[in-house]
């Protein structure tokens, strides 16, 4: 783009593409962590998460109340954290901003990469695809169909695929590519 | 330039791990300081049965709550856990309450006895952010202060807090702890004993 591209970035901006690639991989590497111990990395694990909280008694839709007997047990199916409208909302709207900027800023790089209009556009595209996705999909899984859960994964997968593509082509033109001066 | 092998290799497994990671469901998880069960399992501590509860609000009920105590009581259902002795008389209720605020919910575990006094009350979920400020106040066991209190009675942070001399973040998030436990106290005097509820 306007004459610049990757491989004859100086050593400077060559480094800080790569340093903030590479931080963006470990970032997403704890967040996997996060999300394995305290959801679940299944579309089951983030229905059972995102599903609202239905009645145990069986309480019908303008009965007044109903009880049961039950056992501390039944409590044990529980999913590991529920994800609640108030929480889905802090969620929302911290994830749509930081993972926006994300895919931003990726889209920044790739935009000095040395590829086809067409393909650029296709790329850098995917993060911000991913992010709509993914949140999208949390909300449609509570408030919508619950199956739709395999959207949050699905938009996860689209975020990745385009990092993936990002930082390798990137990182390749960065450090590999020798470009043919004119 | 030319990279070597082990290099390459490195920056492979680092992007493979990334978008990885990338693909795990992007939820920020509550902190959860105790299990709806653990949590259940002590407040309901000395019953032989457990029942469960589901009950909706009637208008009026609503309106006491929102008159009496100043709370918009907007669920569908409330569900009070409650624990009865052999001859099936009320030992306790518990039930889990939360405030939303800017920084994200706040739920707490409340268990009253059959004359709709404070049993206990225990923090069972925040945010990270609120955790960090309430951390100092959990510590020192906020909510047994209120044990003993019920729905006719004034719920401010006590004089032990009061001296604990809390920066503006974990008062503000105390009181709304102190809060709930009052809610707890007023939600089982309306929805329990409808004939002393004190509206």
């Amino acid at each position: 783009m306007f004459g610049i591209t990757l491989s004859r970035l100086p050593w400077s901006a060559k480094v800080f593409c790569t340093l903030f690639l590479l931080g963006i991989g470990c970032g997403q590497l704890a967040a996997l962590v996060q999300a394995a111990t305290a959801v679940g990395l299944s579309p089951d694990a983030v229905r059972s998460s995102l599903t609202a909280d239905r009645p145990m008694t069986g309480l019908a839709d303008g009965e007044r109340s109903a009880e049961r007997e039950f056992r501390l047990e039944e409590l044990e199916h529980e999913p590991e954290a529920r994800i609640r409208t108030p929480l889905l909302i802090q969620t929302s709207h911290t994830h749509l901003l930081s993972m926006t900027l994300i895919a931003g800023l990726l889209g920044l790089i790739v935009l000095f990469a040395s590829l086809r209009e067409g393909t650029k556009v296709w790329i850098l595209s995917l993060p911000f695809a991913g992010t709509i996705t993914d949140i999208g999909g949390m909300w449609l899984t509570r408030f919508v169909w619950p199956p739709l859960s395999v959207l949050v994964v699905l938009g996860g997968g689209l975020f990745a695929l385009g990092y993936l593509l990002i930082a390798g082509i990137s990182l390749h033109q960065l450090w590999l590519r020798k470009e043919r001066t004119p | 330039m030319r990279m070597r092998r082990p290099l390459r290799a490195a920056l492979a497994a680092l992007l493979a791990a990334g978008a990885t990671a990338a693909a795990a469901p992007h939820v920020t998880p509550p902190v959860v300081l105790a299990t709806d069960r653990d949590a259940l399992e002590s407040a309901l501590e000395g019953g032989e049965r457990l029942f469960v509860r589901e009950l909706r609000l009637t208008d009026a009920e609503r309106a006491q709550l929102e008159a009496r105590w100043g709370w918009n009581a907007e669920e569908d259902y409330y569900r009070f856990y409650l624990s009865r002795d052999g001859a099936g008389e009320l030992v306790a209720a518990a039930v889990f309450l939360t405030e939303t605020t800017i920084h994200g919910p706040v739920r707490v575990l409340v268990a009253v006895r059959p004359d709709g006094s404070i049993r206990g009350a225990r923090v069972v979920e925040l945010t990270e952010e609120i955790y960090a400020w309430m951390q100092p106040v959990l510590d020192r066991d906020l909510t047994k202060d209120y044990v003993g209190y019920d729905a006719r009675s004034e719920f401010q942070l006590t004089e032990r807090l009061r001296r604990m001399s809390l920066p503006a973040m974990p008062e503000f998030y105390a009181k709304i702890v102190v809060r709930l436990i009052e809610r707890g106290a007023a939600l089982y005097d309306v929805a329990f004993q409808p004939t002393t509820g004190t509206g």
